[in-house]
């Protein structure tokens, strides 16, 4: 299936280098839920702190994807 | 430290006091929120000679804990008519550490027919009111320029520009940075300059040449938590190194400074955007931190040893963290302003609906030149679209507006520098985000209500530092971020109110949290080094809420009851999109918060 990422902050390198920043790009996933992608785009769980699934933030990395979902991830961030 | 010096503004002198028991402990915000509540009268004008403006160095200032060497400055707020504590980087910290003070209590007032401008010099053992008025009325890049020339020492510096010297309730205090190459450390919110400005003060200068770094009475204790917890901050993802074994970015806040918040909350639909109408703004990647590192790269590039553009900046010496950064302009490569923040970021742009970041930063410059709280300015600012004065995203005129702050005669000028509530109140807007007078910063309440329930209820108006939920609320709090609807958002927004109070008397930088949270060896580290510092062991809840009874009864003096601790009516009115929420904390809720104070 596939799915439409974006990455921020010190995930971004695991983006393509002509994804502008903010834009989703195009992932041909093979597998099926949340860690199953983050697993794919090659980084850890630890590292995908804040993870968005269609607008909502979600903790359930375990839940799964459908074709055609937009994922937002973020490592740990803050400040104010 | 052990002395407070205690200077008389309407006869000039000072006297040099030894320590009462009672403030043994008490330093930064529990030292200043403790001599108001003791000395100021909550009626009193916060303008006029019974307001006092007290200054205190956090508890561990000086010291090599790490990013220890914050600083809090206080009085009776102007905008809010309540309790104040400001706090910043900078110098002056770790200066008055060195000097062994645990507060600076400025009182009195010289007449009000003087024409004369003063600055306060405070050496090992020495203090001078000096008349400068040649210091009043220019901007602020210029005058700390002024002042390190005529002290060659490089002291600390804060104080107050052209609206604090106009007495405009939107003032902040000024710090010098590091470098005195920008005004920028700001202790910015709830109109301190303006008191500053009633008492005829441009500059407070602190000098530690002959100083000694102040020393820990449990030294082993100390030493073992400073040691683990610089490990712990430089460890985490948040607070950590810059990069990582294999050279790439690693830790967020060196890399993107705090304005990384940009795109995570215009993500989750709770980015405050053209004065709080929805939840995302369609440039917000254009002015967020991740740019702002884009654009120091690419000057680097090209401009190579001249390129002034930094991240990994530190915002006071010894800071490990380093969120503060260098914007360098693009065509040059020259530095434009320094830092940008995420508040910043946002009050001027996605809350004025500017993206180009050029703007947002020259905007930023502007302020710390004026002497003006940019979060103030930006809501400010708003009003003006509000009102349709000016249309939302037009830089150039928003630029414009603000400029006419120099100008002492003119009108609008004078409003930009209010704040928020007088301007948007002339100029007939009802919808002005303010509490207890003060303007909300870049989060918006209805969708992250733990973060409304502090903004409503602290003591200083609303501030997000007050009680920062955000950490439980979006965050997370060891690897996991709760789920905001199963929190008890009173409990949660006292719990952490309490112990921001404490963290801001420590002298350690709030962002020490993210890591303390997470990370208990982080945890027992600053506790280690604070209680061997003290060599007591002091209990973080107890001491945090001591401070906030303070200033409870001061605000409760002043006149302020529970209906002061309530949001503006539209947010409990106009549903906020994309997830079309009010603010649906009751009135109950929100009383529960200080129940029993």
């Amino acid at each position: 299936m596939k799915v439409f990422v974006k990455l921020y902050a010190t995930l971004r390198k695991l983006a393509p280098p002509d994804n502008e920043l903010g834009e989703f790009f195009e992932v041909e996933f093979n597998g099926a839920t949340i860690s199953d992608l983050i697993e794919q785009l090659g980084f850890t769980q630890e590292q995908a702190r804040i993870v968005f699934v269609n607008d909502n933030q979600t903790s359930d990395l375990l839940s799964a994807l459908r074709n055609g979902d937009r994922v937002v991830m973020f490592p740990p961030v803050g400040g104010g | 430290m052990s002395k407070i010096l205690r200077i008389n503004m309407s006869d000039l002198g000072h006297k040099w006091e030894t320590l009462p028991k009672k403030y043994e402990t008490l330093a930064g915000r529990a030292f200043t929120s403790a001599v108001i509540h003791n000395e100021v009268d909550p009626t009193c004008h916060p303008l006029r000679e019974k307001n006092k403006f007290i200054i205190s160095p956090g508890l561990l200032a000086g010291t090599m804990a790490p990013s220890s060497g914050r600083l809090s400055v206080g009085g009776k707020s102007p905008l809010t008519g309540g309790i104040k504590e400001a706090n910043a980087g900078g110098l002056t910290a770790t200066r008055l550490g060195y000097l062994g003070l645990q507060g600076v209590i400025i009182e009195g007032a010289p007449p009000v027919e003087t024409k004369d401008w003063y600055s306060i010099y405070i050496g090992k053992d020495k203090c001078e009111v000096k008349k400068t008025s040649d210091y009043a009325g220019i901007g602020l890049y210029e005058l700390i320029g002024k002042i390190w020339k005529d002290y060659p020492s490089k002291p600390g510096i804060i104080g107050c520009g052209i609206a604090g010297q106009r007495l405009h309730k939107g003032a902040g205090v000024f710090g010098n940075n590091v470098e005195n190459t920008d005004p920028g450390r700001y202790a910015g919110r709830g109109g301190l300059g303006a008191v500053l400005g009633s008492k005829r003060i441009i500059a407070i200068i602190s000098d530690a040449s002959d100083g000694s770094r102040p020393e820990a009475k449990d030294k082993d204790r100390f030493e073992k938590g400073r040691k683990a917890f610089k490990k712990a901050l430089d460890n985490h993802a948040l607070t950590g190194r810059l990069n990582n074994e294999k050279g790439e970015p690693y830790g967020a806040l060196k890399n993107y400074g705090t304005n990384v918040l940009q795109n995570i909350l215009n993500e989750a639909g709770a980015l405050p955007t053209r004065g709080f109408r929805t939840g995302r703004f369609e440039d917000a990647a254009k002015i967020s931190g991740e740019a702002v590192h884009d654009l120091i790269d690419k000057t680097r590039k090209r401009f190579g040893d001249k390129a002034e553009g930094k991240y990994g900046h530190a915002c006071h010496p010894g800071c490990v963290i380093a969120c503060s950064n260098v914007v360098p302009y693009e065509k040059t490569g020259k530095a434009q302003v320094s830092p940008l923040e995420y508040e910043t970021a946002w009050a001027f742009g996605t809350n004025l609906g500017i993206g180009v970041l050029h703007d947002v930063a020259e905007m930023n410059r502007i302020c710390n030149d004026l002497g003006l709280d940019t979060i103030e300015a930006g809501n400010a600012i708003a009003m003006f679209m509000e009102s349709g004065l000016i249309d939302f995203g037009d830089g150039p005129a928003a630029i414009e507006l603000l400029m006419k702050g120099y100008h002492p005669e003119s009108a609008k000028g004078a409003l930009v520098c209010s704040g928020a509530l007088t301007a948007g109140e002339t100029l007939g807007v009802s919808r002005i985000p303010v509490v207890k007078g003060q303007a909300l910063p870049a989060y918006d309440p209805r969708p992250i209500r733990g973060i409304g329930v502090t903004y409503a209820t602290t003591t200083m108006g609303a501030d997000h530092t007050a009680g920062y939920t955000i950490a439980a609320e979006i965050v997370g709090i060891k690897g996991t971020v709760t789920d905001p609807k199963a929190i008890d958002k009173a409990e949660l927004s006292r719990t952490f109110q309490a112990t921001t109070a404490y963290i801001d008397s420590t002298g350690y930088c709030l962002f020490i949290a993210f890591c303390v949270l997470d990370d208990d060896s982080g945890f027992g580290g600053m506790l280690d080094t604070v209680n061997g510092f003290l060599g007591k062991d002091i209990d973080v809840g107890e001491y945090g809420m001591a401070i906030l009874k303070n200033e409870r009864a001061f605000n409760k003096g002043a006149g302020f009851t529970a209906k002061d601790d309530r949001l503006p009516e539209f947010f409990y009115t106009e549903p906020f999109p994309p997830h079309n929420v009010v603010f649906e904390v009751s009135d109950e809720e929100l009383d529960a918060v200080y129940k029993d104070m």
